[in-house]
């Protein structure tokens, strides 16, 4: 199944091309057009980013699997990000990873059955003033602790 | 030009050299695993190191350039620190599998552990980060990403030397690894390059891994003799066997070598290498069938008179063998239909190394048609079509590459000099094998008009002679002799075409 990029990303891709001299520094702010347009980014997504920049595929593959901010695989209504460096670590983050595992009967990446909630784990969210931190898709759920990620999980809806 | 001291010692180099380069030029060495001359400078390793004056800490020196007065040091405590403890966080999450590890014996883990390392590793084999064991990663490559280091040396050279993009780093930090799309095999020319590359064993070749320990193989220079370019080849050998070619890079020749050319000593085990002659389909051992040829060349010229034969020469072989060749034409046979003419469309095809003459020695061919002459290549064919020819010498894939020009050769005896079945593509009255090039000493001009010559490194089978030594034989046993009984009267002959 190939993947066709939509006319208007692939004119939001042209006018960031003209901002940036070199098409490796389109990649990213052109896989976050990409991912807006369909949730996240398939191997067809990358061959068909690929061949619109001219790079190589490999190169591309590399930056996706990167940065966790590229999902690679659909994700759920709310994608429950939960950072696993330094700050947030040493604030608990491990222990809130845990529950929500257990809350949600799923294991880090996976989905759940109703495609309601996506858990992962992410590199720094840059917040480290208010560890430990949720990102629930754009939003940031700071000073995170166990209670407060039940009452999080209870507003987004989670059954009980 | 900036002048640089390092441990003491100083030099002078052109601006843009970096510390690495001038240790180099030192005699300094200083460990790595990422940079690679012939590559880009990446910086992933961090293997490399050094205390410069006043750089508020130590810096790698494969990347940083020289200045005027800097002063750098290899030797501190602070650099041992940091060299054990690189080492300690490459190996944090290594196998270290040497035992069953192809590599071992030629792997800068274990020789830079060994020199710098000796720590005990704090991380219990248990909570190693696992990634992929083995697997095929293309026709003759291995990929085992549990012992990668990510030097990303075989990322660039994809990138930048084949120019295919097949590999790229995927994921990040500990959960990162080489990676090569799904579906897809890294399969392009040079691919055995990367096993060379490759300073651990991620990355190991499918045709050596297991054949032989590395300490065991002797090496000797020689030349390799796949196509037109002339690679200098390190020919790795033990017991009498070839176990692998590697480049010997020579800035007029190759830094690389191709994975054709890697493999061209297969030839010498083959299943269809010749170590008997052939008579008519049948087996024979070599002496009779050297007697059975020269009967074959007295009958000819008897009946029919020595212009019904005609013998060639060849572009696959040294300028020994053509020169024997020649002579066998123009002493023994006394015919003038010798053809020295084989032009060839030549340079290098892909940008990188691999020519468009599949034949080593074109060039050499060239230096004895001039003195020799002999007919041009069409009125070769001419000759032969018009049926007046009853025997034709050559040898096989010399033979091979007129084919589609010639008639029936159905009615036309042939006596054939070759090195293993698959060089056959006709039937043939007489076939002789002789030594291939790892077994003789041979010069071969190459596409730019260099001269080199190979060095023996194995013994040919049991009774297989080198051509000019079969064909001088063959010259005994028809009356008129060419006279090359030893490697002394042949070293004379060829004189003049080498100097």
């Amino acid at each position: 199944m190939s993947y066709k990029i939509s006319e208007k990303t692939r004119a939001k891709i042209d006018e960031l091309r003209k901002i940036y001299p070199q098409k490796e520094a389109v990649l990213i702010p052109a896989l976050h057009e990409m991912q807006k347009e369909a949730g996240w980014v398939s191997e067809d997504a990358i061959d068909a980013l690929s061949a619109c920049l001219g790079l190589p595929y490999a190169r591309v593959k590399g930056v996706v699997t990167f940065y966790t901010m590229f999902n690679r695989a659909p994700v759920g209504k709310y994608h429950l990000q939960v950072c696993r460096n330094i700050s947030c670590h040493s604030m608990g983050a491990p222990r809130i990873l845990s529950h929500l595992k257990e809350k949600l009967r799923i294991a880090e990446g996976e989905t759940t059955e109703d495609g309601l909630f996506t858990l992962s784990t992410v590199e720094c969210l840059g917040s480290c003033g208010t560890a430990p931190v949720i990102a629930v898709n754009e939003k940031y759920h700071e000073n995170m602790s166990v209670e407060k990620t039940d009452m999080l999980l209870r507003e987004l809806g989670l059954q009980q | 030009m900036p002048k640089i001291t390092i441990d003491g010692k100083t030099i002078d180099l052109p601006a843009g050299a970096t510390i690495l380069q001038a240790a180099q030029a030192l005699g300094i060495y200083i460990p790595r695993y990422c940079y690679h001359p012939a590559l880009s400078v990446s910086g992933t390793c961090r293997m490399c190191a050094v205390e410069v004056d006043k750089a508020p800490k130590l810096q790698i020196a494969c990347a940083t350039e020289i200045a005027d007065g800097m002063i750098a040091r290899t030797d501190t405590a602070a650099v041992k620190k940091a060299r054990k403890d690189v080492l300690e966080f490459l190996l944090a999450n290594h196998p270290v599998d040497c035992p069953i590890c192809d590599q071992a014996g030629e792997c800068s883990l274990q020789d830079y552990y060994m020199d710098y390392g000796l720590h005990k590793s704090r991380v219990a084999p248990e909570d190693k980060i696992q990634r992929s064991k083995h697997r095929a990663a293309g026709r003759y490559l291995v990929l085992d990403n549990e012992r990668c280091i990510l030097c990303t040396r075989c990322v660039r050279f994809c990138d930048e030397v084949t120019k295919t993009n097949e590999l790229t780093v995927s994921g990040r930090s500990d959960a990162s690894f080489i990676d090569i799309r799904e579906g897809k095999s890294l399969d392009n020319d040079y691919s055995l390059n990367i096993a060379e590359l490759c300073p651990v064993g991620a990355f190991t070749s499918r045709d050596f891994r297991f054949k032989q320990r590395v300490w065991f193989l002797k090496r000797i220079k020689s030349v390799c003799t796949g196509c037109a370019a002339g690679c200098n080849i390190e020919v790795h050998y033990n017991e009498n066997t070839v176990y692998r070619l590697m480049p010997s890079p020579n800035p007029e020749t190759n830094t690389w070598l191709c994975d054709r050319g890697r493999m061209t000593y297969k030839a010498l085990q083959a299943g269809d290498r010749l170590r008997k002659a052939f008579v008519k389909k049948g087996s024979m051992e070599i002496e009779p069938a050297i007697r059975h040829a020269a009967h074959l060349l007295d009958e000819a010229a008897r009946k029919t008179g020595p212009e019904s034969v005609v013998v060639l020469g060849s572009p696959y072989l040294s300028i020994e063998d053509n020169l024997a060749l020649a002579e066998l034409a123009a002493t023994s046979l006394k015919t003038s239909n010798l053809c020295l003419d084989f032009p060839r469309e030549q340079g290098v095809k892909d940008g990188i190394l691999i020519n468009k003459d599949d034949a080593p020695d074109a060039n050499g061919l060239k230096l004895l048609k001039a003195r020799y002459a002999g007919l041009d290549q069409g009125a070769l064919i001419e000759l032969i079509n018009s049926g007046r020819i009853k025997l034709i010498v050559a040898e096989a894939r010399a033979l091979s590459s007129l084919k589609e020009k010639l008639r029936e050769l159905s009615n036309i005896e042939t006596v054939i000099l070759a090195v293993t079945k698959s060089d056959l593509d006709f039937e043939s009255a007489c076939v002789l094998p002789y030594a291939a090039n790892f077994e003789t000493e041979g010069h071969f001009v190459n596409y730019k008009g260099l001269l080199q010559k190979t060095t023996p490194s194995v013994a040919a089978p049991d009774g297989v002679k080198p051509l000019w030594t079969v064909l001088s034989k063959l010259s005994s046993c028809t009356g008129a002799p060419i006279r090359l009984e030893d490697a002394a009267e042949l070293r004379e002959r060829i004189s003049e075409f080498i100097k």
